[in-house]
């Protein structure tokens, strides 16, 4: 492979090493959370996580395991750093969007530490484009605070139900309102938009339904705006779960397979917009 | 209103709101007890489309008791944006959607449409409408010359040929032939972009009717709508039209359910079998936009509570003077329907200004009164805004 013919020497100097047989692989699965200009990279020996987050209100990661690179090295316990995520995709995609089977874009992604350029070597039919994004200090990510054991009220529902209602949400509504309910509704999500209101049901035994564990009836207000880019990764995925707090904070994760059938996560976490009393 | 679609017409009803969307931006609902009309009208008022759904079409239709008295006939007014999304999942997904339900709530200004899809899923909308007159157009087109009825994929064959950009055809017709050519304002136009016309023989008809000769000039967009729908469920469809001027109408009929779609078409001084001044000069594009030069052909006025017959079945008729009726007249001033057409073709009537009565030439908004005038039938013309006008019954054939 053309991209290995590196000296040696040049891969000594890089902490981090991550190459693929199908840049798509990545790309497809950045995409799903591209709804910033920058993302912040966390590479451990598990594997990388990519955060992209919007005004304090919205955080998306994507989680890419160790196992889904054909190789993957790491020098240290963390690496981290901030890129353009969009330079990153136009980057991933130079060679197009080639729908040919067979033919892929192979990348190798190598960084070589703090103030260093993030470095893509990408392949395909024998032509190398070598490409270095600026890198910046890591910003921390919000640590929305989201765990288990707060967890009020859980489904996983099969994406292709979810994807026919969020084509369909009325977009003048401001806000995506979803009821979670031991009872009737069960799951509901409702837009409040100029025409009027309108409710999508999804019952405890929908075939669509995998997993149903609601314990109190919640129902909570997010931005319709901040939601909206989690569409991406819902077209994306197969399932996803919903999950509501006690403060009402929402995590969506979304179990995305890749070119190759390999599982990769998606997830997003909402903070909700006011407290709404049920009615 | 509550009314319950089953199975294949969901999607039925969801093409005729497609067929609609083409023409208009609002329907109308009315339901009445010959089944439920929706219909729309363009914004220049000169197209409107009725499509009505009989009793049968329906697994359950229930008019409500409030509305049994047509004065209090609930008429809602609802924004096609609203409304076409929800059917999009029946249009372009088999079997989506198992059941919807509509529910006029006259209580609350609402529309409730119920829909359960698969999966157990249900989708609840609740839109709010705005209470309007009713819109309806009278059109005998039993009275019409001219008649053609025609398989849907015949038709569709000949639009076919038509660039979609291309607004205007003009239908001829003749002993010996039906012809539909693109249709050019003036003389030089023929020469800029590409010009279709197509000849069809009578027998290519399944009802050939020819009682004059004459060339009509309509906008070919606004049928599209209609033509779709009538291909999709190889529906003949039926046109009657006169002469230069007098509306075609295009109807396509079904056991359960009956579309209309009628159009102005142009005053076309200019007839086959006339020698007339080049189109240039009395080409319908030409008059300006005020009326002071435009004269009607046969000046005359309306008094109020002029009786016309309203379409087909009706018992109360008087040909003579709906054939007077069928004029132009003269348009206000402030009236500016669609440029294109000139003032006097508007079917229905635009806003007037409380001082003036206008009378269009086919329909326009039809206020119930509230005495039971049953005897009386709706007049061709529409009511205007002040208060002291006669209302007018309804009457749908």
């Amino acid at each position: 492979m053309p991209l290995s013919t590196q000296s040696q020497t040049d891969a000594d100097q890089y902490i981090l090493i991550a190459s693929l047989d199908n840049a798509r692989n990545l790309s497809n699965i950045l995409k799903a959370i591209s709804f910033k200009d920058h993302a912040i990279f966390n590479a451990t020996q598990n594997g990388l996580k990519v955060t992209v987050e919007d005004s304090k209100c919205l955080q998306a990661n994507a989680f890419i395991q160790a196992e889904i690179f054909q190789e993957y090295t790491i020098k240290e316990d963390t690496v981290g750093f901030q890129v353009n995520l969009t330079v990153l995709l136009d980057c991933l995609t130079i060679f197009g969007g080639s729908t040919v089977p067979g033919v892929c874009t192979a990348l190798r992604m190598c960084y070589n530490g703090y103030g260093y350029p993030l470095t893509l070597f990408l392949e395909e039919g024998g032509v190398v484009t070598v490409c270095k994004i600026n890198t910046q200090e890591p910003e921390d990510p919000i640590d929305f605070d989201f765990c288990s054991t707060n967890v009020i009220n859980k489904v996983i529902l099969q994406s292709e139900s979810l994807k026919e209602a969020f084509s369909e949400l009325d977009m003048t509504s401001e806000v995506l309102q979803i009821t979670m309910s031991p009872s009737h509704p069960f799951f509901r999500l409702s837009t409040f938009g100029n025409s009027g209101n309108a409710h999508y049901d999804y019952p405890k035994d929908s075939d669509m339904m995998e997993l149903f564990q609601c314990t109190k009836i919640q129902t909570n207000r997010y931005k319709m705006s901040l939601l909206k880019p989690s569409t991406k990764a819902l077209a994306l995925s197969c399932k996803v779960s919903v999950r509501t707090d006690s403060r009402g904070f929402l995590s969506l994760q979304y179990l995305v397979r890749n070119d190759d059938g390999q599982i990769c996560f998606v997830e997003y976490y909402c903070c909700p917009d006011e407290e709404v009393e049920e009615d | 209103m509550k009314c319950v679609i089953e199975g294949n017409g969901i999607k039925v009803f969801g093409k005729a709101i497609l067929a609609l969307s083409r023409i208009g931006d609002e329907i109308w609902l009315d339901p009445l007890e010959v089944g439920l009309a929706i219909r729309t009208v363009n914004s220049y008022q000169s197209a409107y489309a009725c499509f009505s759904f009989s009793p049968l079409f329906f697994w359950k239709y229930v008019r409500g008791l409030e509305t049994q008295n047509n004065s209090q006939a609930v008429k809602c007014k609802l924004n096609l944006k609203c409304v076409l999304p929800m059917f999009r999942a029946v249009l372009c997904r088999e079997r989506s959607v198992d059941r919807c339900e509509i529910t006029i709530k006259s209580s609350d200004n609402r529309v409730i449409f119920h829909f359960r899809c698969r999966h157990g899923i249900t989708k609840t909308y609740n839109l709010r409408y705005q209470e309007s007159e009713a819109l309806q157009a009278v059109f005998p087109s039993h009275l019409c010359p001219n008649m053609l009825m025609a398989r849907s994929k015949l038709l569709g064959g000949i639009v076919v040929h038509f660039p979609v950009s291309q607004e205007e055809v003009t239908l001829s017709i003749s002993a010996l032939k039906v012809t539909m050519r693109t249709f050019y304002e003036e003389e030089s136009d023929c020469f800029k972009g590409m010009n279709t016309a197509m000849t069809l023989h009578p027998d290519e008809f399944d009802v050939f009717q020819i009682g004059e000769d004459s060339s009509v000039t309509f906008c070919l967009k606004e049928l599209r709508g209609l033509l779709s729908f009538a291909e999709s469920y190889a529906l003949p469809v039926s046109c009657q039209f006169g002469g230069a001027g007098q509306p075609v109408s295009f109807t396509v009929k079904d056991m359960t359910l009956e579309a209309h779609v009628v159009l102005s078409t142009l005053t076309e001084p200019d007839q086959e079998n006339s020698s007339r001044p080049p189109p240039g000069e009395d080409c319908p594009a030409e008059i300006p936009k005020t009326t002071a030069s435009a004269t009607p052909q046969e000046p005359m006025s309306i008094s109020d509570g002029d009786c016309v017959a309203s379409s087909q079945n009706s018992e109360v008729f008087n040909p003579s003077s709906l054939m007077r009726k069928m004029v132009q007249l003269q348009a206000s001033p402030e009236i500016l329907p669609n440029p294109r057409f000139p003032p006097q073709s508007a079917l229905t009537t635009p806003v007037t200004p409380a001082t003036f009565k206008i009378r269009s030439l086919l329909f326009g908004a039809v206020r119930n009164g509230g005495d039971g005038q049953i005897a009386e039938l709706p007049s061709l013309v529409c009511a205007s805004d002040t208060e002291d006008d006669v209302g007018t019954q309804e009457t749908l054939r």
